[in-house]
């Protein structure tokens, strides 16, 4: 649980006053929070994502590495979490809860 | 990928089994205290290709499996009322609670869904004004600071039916807690290298010196794992006991700086119990008195749910080391991954689970080495 997932910040903008950024991990794109490394990234750098926050920055040889181990290790739960979320928000939710 | 032969680094793993077999001149016993470590470990036979150097103890290191029985009762009792939305991590949602898991109060009519991050879930509260949404903050130090964002945000937002049912659990006091047992045989650690890429090293240090006990951070890939095994073996046989990082990539001595600075506004250490082992005292996060609103215990007043675990599960014995997954008497019959008695059977980082999905049918090391 502790894992997880590489990617690398694509775009950066801010929700009311917080440091956000969307982040591609292997084609599949979602919104980070950068609080916890706002100081340290820009567009283009490679980050370690948990629950959809950057804890750590990261290089790129080192990302697609770790992307490609945890990818033969089947341990890319969270990564399946983001994409089922992210298939309901589109289609599994009633129409009255659609963003 | 089911073995070491079929990993792209299998020369550099191989070669490092050979180095931790000719350092060892006898065997000595590790403990890793991370559900992503252990997943590797039995997945990849490590622990077979050691065998006779090393003996592996698979700790207490998958936040699923240490959430107390009667913190899932209370998930369960809120998951079941018609005016809250109950959110969690996927793989909370098969744990067996006293009666029933959440899958199953979902297939009763609760409103139970996943989310990614803990932000999904402050965000359907948003959405939903006219529901409370209650967030289920499992997790060790690594997933603290991103929980501790949320219930921060809940407040800086105005956003009033949004809490969390907080079940967080930190390492140092359960690693204070095996060392203290009589009957502990864990020689060294290694260390969850991304609760330290939060956490940093520093509370590592003292409790290295005074139980003269290798600690050693580390990755989760195998040859993170061997790397980091390795060191362990060269401290114990030079009679050393430090703190170490072998994922140097990704962890620095202070951690995030940032994180630990939110997460010490949100949370304080409380006393905490863990599935199979009891209470630990100081070892887990409890949201502090300034954000007590968003604590779903206080808001909807849990206090009374309280459980006693199954006496058949033998969970805090292999979470300890006492025994090993196969050796319960349960294993494999009773309890499987589709009918669980306990939840180290359940998440896919637990100890049992990953010994019935890769180890069972394994009479030989899979690889010559």
């Amino acid at each position: 649980m502790c894992l997880g997932i590489p990617g690398k910040i694509i775009e950066r903008h801010e929700d009311a006053g917080m440091p956000m950024g969307t982040v591609d991990f292997g084609g599949v794109t979602r919104d980070v929070c950068l609080a916890y490394v706002t100081d340290e990234v820009s567009i283009g750098d490679y980050v370690i994502v948990h629950v959809g926050f950057a804890i750590s920055k990261v290089d790129e040889e080192e990302a697609r590495r770790t992307f490609e181990a945890l990818q033969e290790m089947s341990q890319l739960d969270e990564l399946e979490w983001m994409k089922d979320v992210a298939q309901k928000s589109l289609s599994g939710m009633p129409p009255e809860r659609r963003a | 990928m089911k073995y070491l032969a079929e990993y792209r680094n299998a020369a550099v793993a191989k070669a490092l089994v050979h180095r931790i077999r000719q350092s060892a001149t006898r065997t000595w016993t590790l403990m890793e205290v991370c559900g992503g470590q252990t997943h590797t470990i039995v997945r990849q036979g490590l622990n077979d290709m050691l065998e006779g150097a090393i003996e592996m103890i698979h700790g207490p290191g998958c936040p699923v499996c240490v959430t107390p029985l009667e913190q899932i009762d209370r998930a369960v009792h809120l998951a079941g009322r018609d005016d809250i939305i109950f959110t969690s991590f996927g793989d909370m949602l098969r744990v067996p609670g006293s009666d029933c898991d959440l899958l199953q109060v979902r297939a009763r009519g609760g409103e139970v869904r996943v989310v990614y991050s803990p932000l999904d879930a402050l965000e359907l509260a948003r959405k939903n004004p006219d529901k409370q949404v209650v967030f289920f903050a499992v997790g060790f130090e690594t997933t603290a600071p991103a929980n501790a964002m949320a219930v921060w945000r809940a407040r800086e937002l105005g956003v009033t039916n949004f809490s969390v049912l907080v079940s967080h659990v930190t390492v140092p006091p359960a690693m204070v807690a095996l060392l203290e047992s009589p009957d502990n045989r864990v020689q060294a650690f290694l260390a969850a290298g991304h609760v330290c890429t939060v956490m940093g090293w520093t509370e590592y240090e003292p409790i290295a010196a005074k139980y003269r006990v290798p600690i050693i951070v580390t990755g989760f890939e195998p040859v993170d794992i061997l790397e980091g095994t390795l060191m362990a073996v060269q401290q114990l046989e030079e009679g050393r006991h430090e703190v170490e990082n072998q994922y140097v990539r990704s962890v620095r001595r202070e951690g995030n700086r940032p994180a630990q600075e939110l997460v010490s506004k949100v949370f304080t250490l409380v006393n905490r119990k863990w599935r199979g082992i009891g209470e630990i005292p100081m070892s887990g996060f409890g949201l502090t008195e300034e954000f007590a609103a968003f604590d779903a215990e206080r808001k909807f007043g849990l206090e009374d749910i309280r459980a006693e675990e199954s006496p058949e599960c033998r969970a805090g014995d292999v979470l300890v080391g006492r025994i090993k997954p196969m050796e319960c008497p349960a294993f494999g019959t009773r309890c499987n991954p589709e009918h669980p008695l306990g939840a180290p059977m359940v998440s896919s980082e637990g100890a049992c689970a990953a010994y019935y999905n890769f180890a069972r049918f394994r009479s030989a090391p899979p690889l010559e080495v």
